[in-house]
């Protein structure tokens, strides 16, 4: 499905799942290499949300008037509660891709309510990818930085968190001890933070191709499968994504 | 002994009914934005349902029966009182039970305000989609239109939420950040 036929009826259709499993995963597809179609899921995501918290607490009813002793003392709790969710999906909206460009707007703390309102709200481990497509030096250490702000907020809050790295495109670079100027820090977070490097195997024979060379990767780097499988496959699992 | 199973059954029916009551009355008060309505539009669509308890075959279709009934009480009221046009203002700010930060979340108020700028026909579908979390073949099924129609109502009731509130959001969001700060 070419990125240009998927309308805004579609992306409708696709955020309530009413398409058929190969639109579904057609449209998923393009939101990994579209960034306004990604924003336009999020608008329409973001619009079903509030207008579901809009009602979620409505004046009583006679009827509740009349059953009730005394105020509950929920209400407020629930309340606050929505209004927080709320507020985590008005942050979502600037969150949901990470943009180097607007890098001083997003802090640590963003994205962990983004996060934190978008998975399990239980205490169960939140699984987070951070997709990396380019080496361009600006996006990288604002990767690394978001890498970095995640897991010591999610230290810091006390839960529990997995972080994978995939990279593609020119982003498997970073992980070519050769030419890499990230390496020791990549393996700091593999060694202290568990942290799975992954390169995507379409961008490899790519440079392989280009550079006449077999590309040498640091240790640990898996490499069986594309971006395209790997990303599709783990948000279907509950994975949140991160785009560098 | 029929007489007794009878009276089980009617007890049982009675409180899946009001179990769902108090979800028929949100739904009721996202169409309406009136609380006394919404009452009454539940009141009703309790007794109907009680009355004609035997034409549900079904208990897995409760919900999309029971909304169904409200659906049609709701259209009835508006028939009788020749209301096809949009509702002004009607909220009832003071209403017991409230809390008062809640009536000043103005996010809250902003989406209640869209919503209630929509057509009718519109503002039904969203709130059973979004609200009510029904299917589209439910929804289909609650107001008795083609399940094509409701896609094109949801579509367009979206667009419009859409290019209302992300001004909203936008505006909502520097707010959020400098309460951050502080």
């Amino acid at each position: 499905m070419n990125i240009k036929d998927i309308t805004e009826d579609r992306l409708n259709l696709f955020i309530d799942e009413q398409l058929d499993t190969d639109e579904m995963n057609e449209i998923r597809e393009a939101l990994l290499e579209d960034k306004q179609l990604r924003e336009q899921v999020c608008q329409l995501k973001a619009v079903r949300e509030l207008v579901g918290y809009a009602y979620s607490e409505v004046p009583a009813s006679h009827q509740e008037i009349k059953d009730k002793k005394r105020p509950s003392k929920f209400v407020g709790r629930a309340v606050a509660a929505s209004i927080m969710l709320v507020a985590g999906i008005v942050l979502g909206w600037s969150t949901y891709e990470y943009s180097p460009n607007f890098a001083p707007a997003i802090s640590a703390e963003n994205t962990f309510q983004y996060v934190a309102n978008h998975v399990t709200t239980d205490d169960r481990q939140r699984k987070i990818i951070l997709h990396i497509d380019s080496s361009d030096l600006t996006v990288v250490d604002a990767a690394l930085n978001e890498a970095d702000y995640l897991l010591a907020t999610y230290r810091k809050a006390n839960k529990p968190m997995k972080l994978d790295i995939i990279t593609n495109k020119t982003g498997i670079d970073i992980l070519r001890p050769n030419i890499s100027p990230y390496i020791n820090r990549i393996q700091q977070l593999v060694d202290e933070e568990g942290v799975e490097l992954f390169a995507c195997i379409r961008s490899i024979r790519k440079a392989k191709a280009r550079d006449g060379n077999e590309v040498v990767f640091m240790p640990g780097v898996k490499s069986a499968e594309s971006a395209r499988e790997i990303i599709p496959a783990r948000l279907k699992k509950g994975w949140v994504y991160i785009k560098a | 002994m029929e007489i007794v199973k009878n009276l089980v059954a009617a007890f049982s029916l009675k409180s899946e009914f009001a179990a769902r009551r108090r979800k028929l009355y949100r739904i009721a008060y996202a169409w309406s934005h009136d609380a006394a309505l919404a009452d009454d539009l539940v009141q009703e669509t309790i007794y109907k349902a009680l009355k004609n308890a035997s034409k549900l075959r079904d208990m897995a279709t409760i919900d999309s029966w029971l909304y169904r009934i409200l659906y049609n009480c709701w259209q009835d009221y508006l028939r009788v009182k020749g209301r096809h046009v949009e509702f002004v203002e009607m909220h009832d700010e003071n209403q017991p039970g409230q809390s008062d930060n809640y009536q000043q979340s103005q996010i809250v108020k902003r989406v209640r305000a869209s919503v209630e700028q929509l057509p009718l026909s519109l503002r039904e579908v969203v709130t059973l989609a979004d609200f009510a979390g029904f299917s589209y073949s439910q929804i289909a099924e609650i107001t008795d239109v083609p399940v094509g129609t409701v896609m094109s109502r949801l579509f367009r009731a979206r667009q419009a939420l859409k290019q209302q509130l992300l001004e909203f959001g936008s505006d909502e969001l520097s707010e959020l950040k400098l309460r951050r700060v502080k």
